[in-house]
């Protein structure tokens, strides 16, 4: 077709609700680079007040598998070309639910996204999940524990961005009781 | 018990400071639909919401000091005032133009605020030291936003570089009338209620000269916006209030 993409890279956002639940996938974002990418993670999806940690990584630093790919491998996925590289951290994330989205488990150690994956399936065997990520964790930028105050405390105030602000329920049933006609009250 | 000269003083201050952001979180809000990524049309929203909140902030001040209704009172500034009662700052009035000249303008603005708040949280005026508290929260957020691209924007490409340029040499001249008048008089820098427009003014210049300068913008040696009286105005803000107004005024007794 030769359609050339003229949109900015895009970047996965994942969300941390309070210090104590697990990082979530909750979208993208396109942005010129990980900075402004992390910003705008802020403003498109940080809208209600739960909030504690904002994580971005380029989409392509993720390496997928689903449940039925790997199936279709025995279990297992191709095994790495070279060998001999440095062991870094990869972060792991499951989809268990069908209706939901990935949720990170935790951390491996691995030279390659290919082993990585291994790793994850070996040290989380108990988990069922519908697709795997693996992403090296030097690819993500995070927020700051010192961000909270300016990214994230904010929309705790906006209550008006919580359905139990809208009054338009009662407004209209208020409206309804009104004996109103053509000219009525102006 | 605060003296009638500075409470008055105190009044014209904060009505200044809230129709800055009430005027500039409208022209924020004409983004909305037309911004050039769909992730800044919403950061531009978030931003023009931010500064409308903060005009509510500075009318409620000012519904307190002049014992008016805090709810009624700020509605009443905002959809009932003619456009010449306005006292905002020239700047911020004028149509958004292109992208570029948002950007900058939005950014020299949160920088001020920065500089301004700063010192406000010290005020010995407690609700306004609150106040100060409370905003310069998401002024320290605006400020990581739009400086972020200014300097994108500034060493970016040919056009978006020139582009930039011309915003500066256009509003930098202009800015300068945030820190003039007599919204900031002696009263109110000797009782300590805000701080000094002579410091702010430095402050403000030298951070934003250094920050520009690294985002290859050449600042204009023009500061003719220290004349202008912000009790004047250009044409675009009767176009603004108009618009702004148009739905309240239908019905001005309208429960919403």
């Amino acid at each position: 077709m030769g359609m050339t993409d003229t949109q900015l890279p895009r970047f996965q956002v994942f969300l941390q609700e309070t210090p104590d639940s697990p990082f979530q996938d909750v979208g993208s974002v396109h942005a010129p680079d990980a900075e402004l990418a992390l910003l705008n993670a802020r403003d498109v999806f940080v809208r209600r007040p739960e909030c504690s940690g904002l994580w971005v990584t380029p989409v392509t630093s993720i390496y997928a598998r689903t449940d039925q790919e790997l199936a279709a491998q025995g279990g297992r996925d191709d095994p790495d070309e070279a060998g001999g590289q440095i062991e870094e951290s990869y972060i792991v994330f499951a989809k268990q639910k069908s209706a939901g989205s990935q949720v990170m488990l935790g951390e491996v150690l691995a030279a390659s996204p290919k082993a990585a994956l291994r790793a994850a399936l070996e040290n989380f065997n108990r988990v069922k999940a519908f697709t795997w990520w693996v992403v090296p964790a030097r690819d993500i930028t995070r927020s700051a524990p010192e961000d909270t105050e300016s990214m994230f405390a904010p929309a705790r105030e906006k209550l008006f961005r919580q359905s139990t602000d809208f009054h338009t329920l009662t407004a209209m049933r208020s409206l309804q009781k009104e004996p109103r006609g053509l000219g009525a009250g102006r | 018990m605060m003296e009638n000269k500075a409470r008055e003083s105190l009044c014209r201050y904060l009505l200044a400071s809230g129709d800055d952001e009430l005027i500039l979180g409208h022209r924020n809000s004409e983004w909305c639909g037309h911004a050039p990524l769909l992730e800044e049309d919403i950061a531009f929203a978030n931003l023009a919401l931010d500064e409308i909140g903060h005009a509510a902030i500075w009318y409620t001040l000012l519904a307190d000091l002049r014992r008016e209704n805090r709810d009624s009172y700020p509605d009443r500034l905002v959809f009932q005032r003619e456009a010449q009662d306005f006292r905002n700052a020239t700047l911020l009035e004028l149509p958004n133009g292109d992208w570029a000249f948002s950007m900058l303008r939005q950014y020299l603005f949160d920088l001020y605020e920065m500089v301004r708040l700063h010192r406000l949280a010290e005020s010995a005026y407690e609700p306004l030291s609150e106040a100060a508290q409370k905003i310069s929260r998401e002024e320290f957020y605006h400020h990581r936003h739009t400086s972020a691209w200014v300097r994108r924007l500034g060493l970016g490409t040919e056009e978006s570089h020139r582009r930039m340029q011309e915003a500066l040499d256009r509003a930098w001249p202009l800015a300068f009338q945030l820190f003039s008048g007599p919204e900031v008089d002696d009263v109110l820098v000797y009782s300590g209620y805000v701080p000094s427009a002579g410091y702010l003014q430095e402050a403000w210049s030298e951070a934003a000269a250094e920050f520009l300068e690294k985002c290859q913008l050449k600042v204009p040696a023009d500061a003719s916006g220290k004349r202008i009286p912000r009790d004047q105005h250009t044409p675009y803000l009767n176009v603004l209030v108009d618009e702004m107004q148009s739905v309240a005024r239908l019905d001005p007794e309208a429960s919403w």
